[in-house]
């Protein structure tokens, strides 16, 4: 290939715009993964299928009434959280009843989510058809400096960044939030000092689920959505858990950064079509060199 | 109702008339609803139900001069490439039916073309083209479409030449179909002394192409080509609106033509050149028409030009070689390798797996609307280089 | 163990002398059918008896099935398919051995999604190396019958219950238990976890290699994509669960239930058999843990005191 990546393209604020939009959707869904994974030890793979219906919350409300997906996400995150609360009520308090059933609760979380994930797709595919969704909102393009970018874009950046911030403030001052970090470090001594697990659960359920739905509207006003749209996004948010460390939840905002950063420069730098070899290559060597996480659980310990 | 609707559709109530005393013919297919390809196959499952409708509102199937009801089998491939074959194999040996249409997509039509040619059962192509599959001759197979990738190669090279391009970008996704295209389209450019300015291929997963695009303004070239496939076709729109890439020359592969794109990009869309080569407004195809407008009334939303249109096309010449044929897989394949067919998309006739009538063209949207721009000879409207992006 | 043993050997013989003849009796699409179970059986035998025993959750089987396919299409007319397909199982064996050196020290989820990882990358990978060839989609032009990739694939059903058997009874069986049970205390009683679980990991590859290239002879059509699909490695966790992932019975009976469910459901209307899946595996995780076996066991037996199936994890390890 005749051609050679120049230090110009890399420093371009262009891709650094590109990077963190990506990084900042991958964020609030990765948050939410690692939540129900650090606090109950449960692998969802139906977190994706969250972001599809808070797209497609986002997308009815606003072909068929015309409502702003900014309001369309204040409902998607109720009924994200909804659904997992009544996802957690139903089936997952199951998942802990006997110390058996404790001893496997990840490969079996691993199949009920599987499950549910697939319940959910094709439930949506016969309500909605198959058929890709996409609609048009804020779609003018912003000059800043040299970087271009699309109001929705900028717009979800935004509000991906306030949830972030919002989630690391609720963890560290709100009492419910240092009640799931007390969890995720320490499940038993939590229960001894009189935390009702039970209710915090139920909170990391609602929280969780809610934040992907959130992400599902914001990543619906930048791309198309369709039923089967969840799994890339379920597998991305893993890497990132991985890359940030599991029950970290700092860490999923590293990770989530490093994860768009190796997609946005790896292309720059070495070639598209390496990305997903980079992409999963990066996360086996952090696996491997560091499988508590790039942080470590320390700031967790926080 | 929807979902009653799907229920029917799914149980193929729809097209069976037990009006008639003669057994109906069974038809079949396997198309992706669900998993991932579901999306992009339904612009093609639309025209096979609503070939279904017509057939039941018409009382069946002229078969050799007899009209029969009909009796549709589907089922859902899944999105498999393994499952195809397993499910055209139960079609023809379990359900044993008459007569069978085409999965959806490259990949899924070069699944089939072992079990076609094991049974010797003959299906009219639509939403594929290889030479891959041409180079094995298979006898059993025949491809609507006239954009089989070394033609389509040579056009391109031609329509860029016409238009004065120089000066090359081309980003190519890795599936079959686009690799195909660059591989003949690369020696092309070449030869015709086209400069290639840029070069990326991306996996299918990607999510964002700014590394590529940024190069690509930086470098200018008379001509962008994204040999893409729907999903990452929007990605590119949406990134090259937002870097602002002007090249008056912009191809999009696949994807345009759904009405998806002009309802997410609206006057975006215009100056942009897509592969295809039907449109409803060709004066010299009067059956185009009717079909837009069957196809408007029951979907409320005009037809995709490349998947639905060749689906179409694909029923026409099964539909004609059955009505002088019959039902016989021996006069079938005689009929469809010599007949010349009627179809919306004006005379088809095959040499070998190809549709030789029809040339290769190529689309471009202006004021909203797909129009022929290549060849000259069938154009519908003239190339206007890209406009502005909206702002 | 030896009684139980033998009648289980008995038993095995006079199926698959059953199982050999179904060619004479099925149709096409039915052999298809049940090429398709003995696909799964493979499958899922070969997972169970790594992950069953050892507790090293595999989310990425899909590559070794991947890895076969792959071997035996790049020797397409290159080299008899005899000689290739196994090449693919013993490729896929190598690879397993060479991922698990560094991966089985990562353990619990971080092994799960490990595994899920490395599947993607090898399939990424491949694409690539597909694309850089100028290779756009393979055919096979010319594969052997249904009947004969529907007996090697029922050969290779058989040896992966045999394996899973033997090894169930064998020193590495009761390493792999041991180490399930705690690592840690393994090591120390003298069990060498790491050459027990890479030694099983390894021949745990090499069936699914093998079933790969015979699966790609009859699809006729390789694909990067679709043949490391991770939807091979959900499924063949999914069938080993149903059915009970810690003998020789529970995959089998798993991979029959999903197959005949399937058979059931799936053309009457898709989208509702894929709804009615993901409901049965909730429901048979939260309600029938033991999978399919344990249930039938403890229906068909007496209630008898002791260890069910499940508690196998209790046994003293064997000399």
């Amino acid at each position: 290939m005749e051609e050679v990546a120049d230090v110009s393209l890399i420093l371009s604020p262009q891709l650094l715009a590109a990077a963190l939009v990506l990084a900042a959707f991958y964020a609030l869904i990765a948050i939410g993964l690692n939540l129900v994974y650090g606090a109950m030890r449960l692998l969802n793979v139906a977190h994706g299928e969250l972001v599809m219906l808070g797209g497609y919350i986002a997308y009815w409300g606003f072909a068929r009434w015309g409502i702003s997906p900014l309001i369309s996400a204040v409902f998607a995150v109720a009924a994200g959280a909804l659904l997992g609360v009544l996802l957690y009520a139903t089936i997952i308090r199951r998942l802990f009843r006997s110390t058996r059933m404790l001893a496997r609760v990840e490969a079996n979380s691993l199949l009920v989510f599987f499950g549910v994930s697939v319940v959910i797709q094709n439930v949506m595919a016969v309500a909605f058809t198959a058929d890709q969704r996409g609609f048009s909102y804020m779609d003018g393009v912003l000059t800043i400096g040299s970087v271009r970018i699309e109001e929705n874009r900028l717009l979800a950046l935004a509000i991906a960044t306030v949830a972030c911030v919002a989630c690391a403030l609720f963890f560290r001052y709100a009492r419910s939030g240092m009640a799931m970090r007390a969890i995720i470090q320490q499940r038993e001594a939590a229960a001894l000092v009189g935390i009702d697990v039970d209710r915090i659960n139920i909170q990391v359920f609602a929280l969780g689920f809610g934040l992907a739905a959130l992400a599902g509207t914001l990543v619906s006003m930048t791309a198309q959505i369709s039923p089967f749209m969840g799994f890339p996004f379920t597998v991305s948010a893993f890497v990132i858990i991985i890359l940030g460390g599991l029950g970290n939840l700092l860490g999923s905002i590293l990770g989530a950064l490093m994860l768009a950063a190796v997609e946005v420069y790896g292309a720059a730098l070495i070639s598209p079509s390496f990305r997903s070899i980079l992409v999963y290559g990066v996360f086996i060597a952090a696996l491997l060199l560091r499988p508590q996480g790039l942080l470590g659980r320390s700031i967790a310990a926080r | 109702m929807r979902l009653a609707l799907a229920f029917a559709a799914a149980l193929f109530a729809a097209g069976a008339t037990p009006a008639a005393a003669a057994p109906p013919v069974k038809i079949g297919y396997a198309i992706s609803m669900t998993g991932p390809f579901a999306p992009a196959a339904r612009t093609q499952l639309n025209a096979y139900r609503l070939w279904a409708d017509q057939l039941a509102a018409q009382g069946g199937l002229d078969v050799g001069g007899v009209k029969r009801p009909v009796k549709f089998i589907v089922y859902d491939d899944q999105s498999d490439f393994a499952k195809a074959p397993q499910l055209y194999e139960k079609l023809i040996t379990d359900d044993k039916v008459d007569l069978l249409l085409a999965p959806w997509g490259t990949p899924f039509h070069f699944a089939i073309v072992g079990v076609l040619e094991k049974y010797q059962f003959p299906v009219v192509g639509n939403s594929a083209a290889s030479v891959t599959i041409r180079d094995i001759k298979p006898g059993n197979i025949w491809f609507t479409t006239s954009e089989i990738p070394d033609r389509m190669a040579a056009e391109l090279v031609k329509f860029m030449k016409k238009e004065n391009v120089k000066t090359v970008a081309v980003n190519t996704l890795q599936l079959p179909f686009s690799l195909e295209v660059k591989k003949f389209l690369m020696p092309d450019m070449a030869s015709a002394g086209l400069k290639v300015v840029v070069n990326d291929d991306y996996a299918p997963d990607v999510k964002d192409m700014t590394a590529t695009l940024t190069k690509i303004k930086a470098a200018a070239p008379d001509a962008v080509l994204s040999l893409s496939y729907p999903p990452d076709s929007i990605i590119f729109i949406k990134e090259a609106r937002q870097l602002d890439i002007k090249s008056p020359f912009q191809l999009v592969l696949v994807g345009p033509t759904d009405y998806l794109f002009t309802k997410m990009f609206g006057a975006n869309l215009d100056g942009i050149v897509t592969m295809g080569h039907w449109v409803p407004n060709q004066p010299k195809w009067p059956k185009a028409k009717a079909f837009y407008n069957a196809y408007m009334k029951k979907y409320g939303e005009p037809p995709d030009y490349l998947d639905s249109a060749l689906a179409w096309m694909s029923i026409e010449v099964l539909q004609q070689a059955v009505k002088t044929a019959g039902l016989d897989k021996a006069k079938i394949r005689h009929a469809i390798s010599t007949e010349t067919f009627d179809t919306i998309d004006g005379p088809v006739k095959f040499k070998g797996v190809e549709n030789v009538i029809t040339p290769t063209m190529f689309l471009q949207f202006q004021k909203g609307r797909p129009q022929i721009v290549w060849p000259g000879s069938d154009a519908t409207a003239r190339f206007e280089p890209k406009p502005e992006w909206t702002k | 163990m030896t009684r139980q043993g033998w009648q289980t050997g008995l038993v095995l013989v006079a199926a698959t002398a059953l199982a050999a003849a179904l060619p004479l009796a099925l149709g096409t699409y039915s052999l298809g059918v049940a090429l398709d179970l003995m696909m799964w059986i493979a499958l899922a035998e070969s997972w169970a008896m790594f992950s069953g025993l050892s507790g090293y959750v595999s989310l990425g089987h899909a590559v070794f099935y991947g890895v076969g396919a792959y071997v035996t299409v790049l020797l397409w007319q290159v080299l008899p398919l005899w000689f290739s397909v196994p090449l693919g199982g013993l490729t896929a064996a190598a690879l397993a051995l060479l991922l698990g050196w560094p991966c089985l020290r990562v353990r619990g989820p971080y092994f799960v999604i490990l595994t899920l990882g490395i599947s993607e990358f090898i399939k990424y990978a491949v694409i690539s190396t597909e694309a850089a060839l100028g290779r756009n989609g393979r055919l096979l032009i010319g594969t052997p019958s249904l009947t004969v990739l529907f007996e090697a694939m029922l050969a290779l059903a058989v040896l992966s219950m045999a394996v899973l058997q033997i090894v169930r009874s064998a020193r590495l069986g009761a390493g792999l238990l041991a180490i399930r049970e705690d690592e840690v205390a393994a090591e120390a009683v003298g069990i060498n976890a790491t050459a027990v679980k890479l030694s099983a990991f390894a021949m745990s590859a090499f069936i699914p290699g093998m079933v790969g290239g015979l699966m790609i002879l009859r699809s006729t059509y390789f694909e990067p994509m679709q043949a490391f699909s991770p939807t091979t490695s959900f499924t063949i966790v999914t069938v080993a669960i149903l059915g009970g992932s810690d003998t020789v019975a529970g995959p089998l009976l798993g991979s029959l239930f999903l197959v005949l469910l399937s058979e059931l459901l799936w053309t009457r209307a898709p989208e509702v058999y894929m709804i009615i899946l993901g409901v049965l595996l909730v429901a048979f995780v939260l309600f029938v843990p033991e999978g399919l076996v344990g249930r039938a066991g403890r229906f068909l037996r007496a209630p008898k005191p002791g260890p069910s199936s499940r508690d196998h994890r209790a046994v003293v390890i064997e000399p």
